[in-house]
């Protein structure tokens, strides 16, 4: 196994760069959205942004949030907010600290109110974020979503609309069931859209205006235009060596999963996509001496998405596919129909990776293993993500036994790094990278 | 307690519960149907002649279930899992679950896998608890249950079965709510391990045969209170959902000079709350239970904006005349970490003292925590003479 090499090993994708601007351009719409008198809706999990953005409403992704203040190094204020009032630190880091920028929020509210000085500090943005007129709750799976809404309505004094939507777990009951098929798939589908149905209702009547339906259908129609584009790059990256990486894919999750669906979001994805059958003609790899290919399966480590970059590619290792990267956020194009985009919407919240039980779930990623015919699997121990690190070691097992490859394990975390250990990291990595190259000489 | 023997039965079945589910099966050949927490309506199993067992944390350190879910998940899960991969769970012929938090989630699909054998049927209950359709759905969710449980067992479930099953679980729930009663206006001396072994042991045994020692003891109560020595501070005990709180745990507790007079554990008053409604259809009525068991003891793995954990709290232990709270959170439960901020906040604005123990399913260490329960105690007894001026916060949280 290499010693990691030279620094600057991660060739990253160039037409990524546009996606901070975008980014950037989203939050400043957001922080002005009182001014310009718009409402806004707080939600997590699911992307219901295109319901919400066809209504002129200013959508707020609680996880989004979290993860631009850790990738941004800011989410120290907010974490300390939500320590203060009690939240531990075993929850969720993208919960405690979007609910503690709710608290930051009502501070100084409060503060203000009381006419004591209750300015944020111009540097604190988690005290930025406007407060929600309305919260809806769509959260697939993990039970979190849904009280972390909960209590953000709490936090509220509860003084705020809130709208649940009920995503039931697939556990692949009767011997019909497996992925996109089956009655329990038909009849959840169905449960789901009827729902997302009355959550329009319920929109309807917080902006007071009928409901602009054909809007929607030009914003689903980017949405799936832009899916398809993004689908179709990432399985280029089946060549050798990859043309780009998870974690060029992590930094194109934002253009897919919270960006305004507009004709941007398909142009970046084009660009993408154009680079990356560039990178194919030509031989240029992400990792530009890939050795290894490599499977990620766990949520990302925002603060640490940079230097887990140049670290893999420091390794010669590509990580060409993941969970959270490969098998979310509009995943199944085909099942939109922009005409009549509801039950698609629905079911592709359905599909959240971690919205199915293993049977089902484990098939997915050792498919994805064979596709990019990658050597080992990286599990991110995501510490306060029990969605993701429920299945880990029955992935690890059945990839070991099934697909005769290495596993290994590291502990981190989505936004609070204090759980992160780089040491362990380090020897875990080298260890699987010294296996593979054991076995390979065994095979040769 | 009057009828020592019936609550000695009820005390080796709680502190065995697979022993008895195996002596239980040898002795009638019949089925026993395992599930999970905290809302399977065990009455559906019961109807269908199987004996309805809710699986237990168990007291052993885990083993095999380190490889199968991380060490940072709660107690009841990992427990779970180590219990399956050990072959303990073997005795359980079906699984039945319907909930909803994310750890158990994970349990249940692991266990599934770790017990290729053994049936595990699941449909997920809305947990969201004051929409249009949570009824509807609810109804739906225990007919999709009760036609797995009659696909498996290969017989229907009938409604008169049903009708009967819901009367004796309601009696059951009802001889348990007299001993809660009791226990308030002083006639049942019942200690806090005592009142987890008498619910513990109904969410084991065969309901008949544990009914009949509830009317043995409720029988034995005498009509009025028993004198009790010194002046024991009297205190409620909140939270633990899905595993029972050590019985060692609870005698510390009570070594410190507490007496419990209520709770709103799991393993406690939660699991009796409520009745099913009967004569009306039965599905009907299980799903109002569903409802109407979170109306009456909120619990936080629901959502429900029209009702308050921490207001029901206090308002219960107005009536249980209770002084302070211990609130018991099983270590990574994150329900209920979500929703303590909220109790914490409420009870600081009512200076009702409350103390936070944090459980851990390995070790615990109970003489550090013993410090912390005297302290506890001592605050409320200086509280009795005292005027109501310092703020809870000093007096109780303890974090
Ligand atoms: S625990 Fe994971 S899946 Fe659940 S809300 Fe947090 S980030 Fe999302
Ligand atoms: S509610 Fe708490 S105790 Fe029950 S399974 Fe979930 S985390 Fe564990």
């Amino acid at each position: 196994m290499n010693a990691p090499s030279a620094p600057k090993a991660a060739n990253k994708l160039k037409s990524t760069r546009m996606a901070g601007k975008l980014v950037n351009d989203y939050w400043e719409m957001v922080w002005r959205a009182k001014e310009e008198g718009k409402l806004v809706c707080w939600y997590e999990g699911s992307s219901i942004n295109p319901f919400l953005e066809a209504a002129d409403i200013v959508w707020v992704h609680g996880e989004a949030y979290s993860a631009m203040l850790a990738a941004r190094h800011q989410e120290g204020p907010a974490q300390a907010a939500a320590e203060e009032r009690g939240y531990m630190r075993e929850l969720c880091s993208y919960a405690r600290t979007h609910l503690g920028c709710a608290v930051n929020n009502q501070r100084h509210r409060n503060e203000s109110d009381s006419a004591f000085s209750g300015v944020p500090d111009d540097e604190d943005i988690s005290a930025k974020l406007p407060p929600p007129d309305m919260i809806i709750s769509a959260y697939a799976y993990c039970s979190t979503g849904q009280q972390w809404d909960e209590m953000t309505s709490r936090l509220f004094g509860k003084k705020i609309p809130i709208f649940n939507v009920s995503i039931p777990w697939i556990w692949a009951s009767g011997k019909d069931a497996g992925y996109l098929r089956g009655q329990e798939w038909q009849e959840t589908s169905k449960y789901v859209a009827k729902q997302l149905e009355e959550m329009v209702k319920f929109i309807e009547e917080r902006t007071g205006k009928p409901y602009p339906w054909d809007r929607l259908r030009e914003l689903m129609r980017n949405v799936k235009r832009a899916s398809e584009l993004r689908l179709e790059a990432m399985d280029m990256c089946t060549a050798r060596p990859a043309p780009a990486t998870l974690f060029d894919w992590s930094v194109s999750i934002a253009p897919i999963n919270q960006l305004p669906c507009t004709t941007d979001i398909v142009d970046y994805f084009t660009n993408v996509r154009d680079e990356v059958a560039e990178r194919v003609r030509t031989g240029e790899g992400a990792v530009p001496k890939e050795k290894y290919r490599l499977f990620f399966d766990g949520i990302m480590n925002w603060n640490k998405l940079g230097w887990l970059a140049e670290k893999f590619a420091r390794y010669d290792a590509a990580v060409v596919a993941g969970r959270y990267t490969h098998m979310a956020f509009w995943q199944e194009p085909d099942l939109i129909d922009p005409n009549d985009p509801v039950m698609g919407m629905g079911q592709n919240y359905l599909i959240c990776p971690n919205n199915h039980s293993s049977p089902i779930l484990i098939d997915l990623i050792m498919g994805l293993c064979e596709k990019y015919e990658v050597d080992g699997i990286v599990f991110h121990a995501t510490r306060t993500c029990r969605a993701f690190t429920n299945p880990m070691h029955m992935i690890a097992e059945t990839a070991q036994k099934r697909l005769g490859i290495q596993t290994t394990m590291f502990e981190g975390d989505v936004a609070d790094e204090s759980f992160y250990k780089d040491e362990l990291l380090n020897t875990r990595v080298e260890a699987m990278l010294e296996a593979i190259d054991a076995r390979r000489m065994v095979m040769v | 307690m009057a009828d020592s023997n019936a609550l000695d039965q009820l005390r080796a079945v709680s502190s065995d519960p697979m022993g008895y589910a195996r002596a239980w099966k040898e002795r009638t050949g019949g089925l026993v149907v395992g599930s999970f927490p905290m809302n399977f309506p065990s009455e559906m199993v019961h109807a269908a002649g199987a004996l309805p067992l809710i699986v237990q944390e168990s007291d052993e350190p885990i083993t095999v279930g380190h490889g199968v879910l991380f060490p940072f998940y709660c107690g009841f899960t990992r427990s779970t899992v180590d219990q399956a991969g050990r072959g303990d769970l073997d005795v359980l012929d079906a699984i039945m679950f319907g909930d909803h938090c994310v750890q158990l989630l994970g349990a249940a699909d692991a266990v599934r896998v770790q017990l290729p054998n053994t049936r595990v049927i699941f449909f997920q209950l809305i947990s969201s608890m004051c929409d249009p359709w949570t009824f509807g759905r609810a109804r739906e969710s225990f007919q999709k249950l009760r036609s797995e449980l009659e696909d498996f067992l290969e017989r229907p479930v009938e409604d008169a079965a049903l009708h009967a099953s819901i009367a004796l679980f309601n009696r059951n729930r009802q001889l348990i709510r007299t001993l809660y009663a009791a226990r308030v206006d002083g006639r049942a001396r019942l200690t806090g391990s005592d009142m987890q072994a008498i619910v513990k042991s109904s969410m084991v045994m065969d309901k008949q045969d544990h009914t009949a020692l509830l009317e043995q003891i409720v029988a034995a109560l005498p009509s009025a209170p028993v004198p009790i020595e010194g002046k024991p501070v009297r205190v409620h005990l909140s939270g633990h959902f899905c595993q029972a709180p050590k019985p060692e745990l609870l005698a510390m507790i009570e070594d410190c000079g507490a007496t419990v007079v209520g709770d709103d554990l799991y393993h406690g008053y939660r699991y009796i709350s409520t009745d099913v409604p009967e004569g009306i259809d039965p599905m009907d009525g299980l799903a109002r239970w569903y409802m109407d068991r979170n109306t009456g003891v909120p619990c936080p793995t629901r959502v429900q904006n029209d009702v308050d954990w921490d207001a029901f709290l206090l308002s219960a232990m107005r009536d249980e005349a209770a002084e302070g709270m211990i609130v018991l959170m099983a270590k990574f439960c994150e329900p209920h970490m979500y929703y303590y901020p909220e109790v914490k906040e409420a009870f600081e604005r009512a200076e009702v003292p409350h103390l936070l123990i944090e459980t851990e399913h390995e070790t615990m260490a109970l003489e550090h925590l013993r410090t912390r329960v005297e302290s506890f105690v001592e605050i409320l007894r200086r509280r009795r003479g005292a005027p109501r001026t310092q703020k809870s916060t000093v007096e109780g949280e303890a974090a």
